[in-house]
């Protein structure tokens, strides 16, 4: 119905606009509180599907309309109760919980997302929602076709042709079905009925290894949450032994009192079940977290794990013992200064086979594992002597020089003037042809690759720099010289 | 408290002792300094101090070394000619063959970058000193951070050296860094690009220019690399004749040795220095 319509039958109608972004917001945020049910959330994609297109949103029930989570909850009802009691308290929490909260909803279960589906769009009885273990077949029989998330046009047809229950198709003849319609309609069915399964995609990938820990009164103090996180953590430790991994990474989330969610997460550089270690990495982090009015229930869970590879990581390196086993403590410490830096930040240097100066020297995580004894060393005894810093870009320089193929006899670099005295040189390093150029093509057959002379200099007062030109001398059609300075590092 | 054994209060040098001037103010700077390094050097376990390896210079500081367990500055002096210097190439090649005299272990480089021209430390020149592979480099973009990344390193056990680079002079920061090396029995290095506020708590202050290299007769080429260095600090070491102690390094890349350049081959314009050498 259009607005001048709706105004046309209601003058006083109260018109709000339509937000589709922060409803996305809101279901995202109801998503993220239904996690302390199951790790296994997804928002209904036939609502997600629609939410871009706010004509269609309101009509085929999207956001805005009735929206929709689907949860799968095998394995969690325990928490609960015992069987199908358990699946029904879950199912009464969740409702009364969210009408806590104002959220009018209408929550079902049943074997199968498409049964559940129906069930809580259609379902006319309140006692219909609990649809019991397979016993949707009998659930479904009495609701409408529209329960069977079909396209509108098969949708309107099967009404056309008096088909209006679900239970109507039970008996169909299945082959002119398929013929008239396609597959869709009885491949909704099928996934209804549970003959056919339907993968739920989970919104965030469900962690290996998960503790909860519900707390009867919520908390709020910081002492009380660490107290909390270490229980958890010694818990996640034991999962951790049984299984043979260590973690590396850890998320914490708490559930607020007012239903919203707030996580952190750290990093480990090294598979680590170490209690003691990962807590005090959580020490740092915890200070973060907001506790807000109240935290009724915590979860720890571990994103990322590898195969626990023991304590006695390598053999110590005796010429590089910390940094290769770990066993000192120095992993630890690249741990702790990359959960307050950023694990960019804290880096150890490889080497890198390649001729162009800026390539050699590669800064990886400090995960990765460590340059060997002496290839440093081998990487410097094959090329010329090399400054002891290197500029990130190297800097434009104006030069003077009296022979064009000589070395500058002065070159200028940020509005000074440097004379001279002493140069080695050139060092001729060509572009490595066999790399793509960096926006990836090839350069064509038959150019040569640019090549730079590198001169080592001392200017009068004794400071030592390296500086390049890139290409040999030639004179352009101006009469300019082509190739231009560049200054590269300074020597020690 | 630790026992002491009575050998330890005499004088280091014979001409302290045979001048009644100075004897006594150097026995009890020595006493004064070994009650307040013995309890942490001997819990350590590690050498009280690392040698310089250049005599001249040993001699002076205290144990005959380098402190391991205090805080050391270093940083780029101006040029001979007086000009603030463009880089600190010559202190860094110090600052490394510092580092590569303590071990073993890793070396922890913090570093905060100075923006779109920085330039950091280039690995291939610095294998000349110490394997590059013992390095854990951190960038912090705050000098709290920094400082911060500093003192945890020194706190860990598996860290032969923490070097941090920061224009910022903070007395506070560098006195908690003072007390974690000498606690922990871990050197921490100071680099500074440019000349600082000097931090009151250091053990050794050095000023290092890179000073005129020595051509091949005959030829301009690029000879090795000569540091004038200056002893600005030395807070436990024996007092020396001049008012800073000043020598003219020169470092063999090729037979890895840094030496006094004998005097009598002061041929480089940097003359002007001779007369403030210290024999």
């Amino acid at each position: 119905m259009r607005l001048a319509d709706a105004r046309a039958l209601l003058p006083d109608i109260i018109t709000v606009a339509g937000e589709p972004q922060a409803d996305l917001r809101l279901i995202e945020a109801i998503a993220g509180w239904c996690d302390r049910y199951t790790p296994w959330v997804a928002i209904d994609p036939m609502g997600g599907a629609l939410a871009d297109d706010i004509e269609r949103t309101c009509s085929a029930g999207g956001f805005g309309g009735d929206a929709g989570l689907l949860l799968d909850v095998t394995g969690c009802t325990h928490l609960f109760g015992e069987g199908e009691a358990g699946e029904r308290a879950l199912l009464a929490d969740l409702v009364t919980r969210l009408a806590r909260r104002d959220l009018s909803c209408r929550a079902a279960m049943a074997d199968t997302a498409g049964a559940a589906w129906a069930l809580a769009r259609f379902a006319e009885r309140q006692a219909d929602l609990f649809c019991p273990s397979r016993g949707q077949r009998d659930a479904l029989g009495s609701l409408p076709v529209e329960g069977l998330r079909l396209d509108p046009p098969i949708l309107e047809t099967f009404l056309k042709l008096g088909l209006r229950r679900i239970g109507d198709l039970y008996p169909m003849p299945r082959a002119p079905l398929v013929r008239r319609f396609g597959d869709q309609p009885l491949n909704r069915l099928d996934q209804a009925l549970g003959t056919l399964a339907e993968p739920i995609e989970p919104r965030r990938i469900p962690p290996a290894f998960r503790t909860r820990l519900a707390f009867a009164e919520p908390i709020g103090r910081a002492e009380d949450i660490a107290a909390a996180t270490s229980r958890l953590l010694a818990a996640l430790c034991r999962q951790f032994e049984q299984a043979g991994v260590g973690a590396r990474q850890l998320e914490i989330a708490l559930y607020r009192v007012d239903g919203s969610v707030d996580r952190t997460s750290i990093g480990t550089s090294r598979p680590n079940r170490d209690n003691p270690k990962l807590m005090k990495l959580f020490e740092e982090r915890l200070g973060e977290l907001d506790p807000g009015f109240g935290v009724e229930l915590m979860i720890l869970a571990a994103p990322e794990v590898e195969a626990w590879s023991g304590t006695q990581d390598a053999l110590p390196d005796q010429n590089a013992p910390g940094i290769a086993s770990g066993v000192d403590g120095t992993i630890d410490l690249a741990d702790r200064l990359a959960l307050r830096l950023g694990a960019e930040n804290v880096v150890r240097l490889l080497s890198r086979d390649s001729h162009l100066p800026e390539r050699v020297q590669v800064a990886a995580a400090v995960s990765s594992k460590p340059a060997a004894a002496g290839a440093w060393r081998r990487v410097a005894s094959l090329k010329g002597a090399r400054p002891t810093r290197l500029l990130q870009r190297p800097e434009p320089v104006e030069v003077t020089a009296f022979v064009p193929d000589d070395p500058p006899s002065v070159f200028h670099w940020r509005r000074h003037a440097h004379r001279i005295v002493r140069a080695d040189g050139p060092e001729r390093i060509a572009n490595e042809w066999w790399r793509p150029r960096s926006d990836g093509t090839h350069p064509p057959a038959g150019t040569l690759p640019p090549v730079r002379d590198y001169y080592r200099v001392e200017d009068d007062d004794g400071g030592r720099f390296w500086l390049f030109r890139d290409g040999p001398y030639q004179l352009a059609a101006n009469g300019q010289p082509t190739a231009r300075w560049f200054l590269h590092g300074f020597c020690a | 408290m630790p026992v002491i054994s009575p050998s330890a209060f005499a004088p280091p040098d014979r001409r302290a002792a045979n001048d009644p001037a100075t004897s006594v103010p150097t026995a009890l700077r020595e006493k004064v300094r070994r009650l307040e390094r013995a309890n942490s050097v001997q819990r350590s376990g590690k050498a009280a101090a690392v040698p310089l390896g250049i005599a001249a210079i040993d001699a002076l500081l205290p144990d005959g070394g380098l402190l391991t367990g205090a805080l050391h500055e270093i940083e780029a002096g101006p040029c001979p000619s007086g000009r603030v210097a463009p880089h600190d190439g010559a202190a860094l090649g110090f600052a490394a063959h510092l580092l590569g005299r303590f071990g073993p272990g890793t070396i922890l480089w913090c570093r905060r970058p100075t923006g779109r021209f920085d330039a950091p430390p280039y690995a291939p020149a610095l294998s000349s000193w110490f394997d590059p592979a013992r390095l854990l480099m951190v960038t912090a973009h705050r000098d709290d951070d920094l400082f911060w990344a500093m003192e945890e390193g020194l706190r860990c056990p598996g860290i032969a050296a923490v070097l941090g680079e920061t224009r910022a002079a903070d007395p506070t920061a560098g006195r908690r860094l003072s007390l974690a090396a000498e606690k922990n029995g871990v050197p921490a290095l100071l680099l500074r690009a440019q000349p600082a506020p000097p931090q009151s708590v250091c053990a050794t202050r050095w000023r290092i220019a890179s000073a005129p290299s020595c051509s091949t007769p005959g030829l301009k080429d690029v000879g090795a690399a000569r540091w004038r260095l200056e002893l600005r600090r030395n807070r436990f070491g024996t007092p020396s004749a001049a008012e800073t102690p000043s020598w003219l390094l020169e470092w063999n890349d090729e037979t890895h040795c840094l030496a006094v350049v004998p005097q009598a081959l002061h041929g480089s314009p940097g003359s002007h220095f001779e007369e403030r050498l210290v024999g």
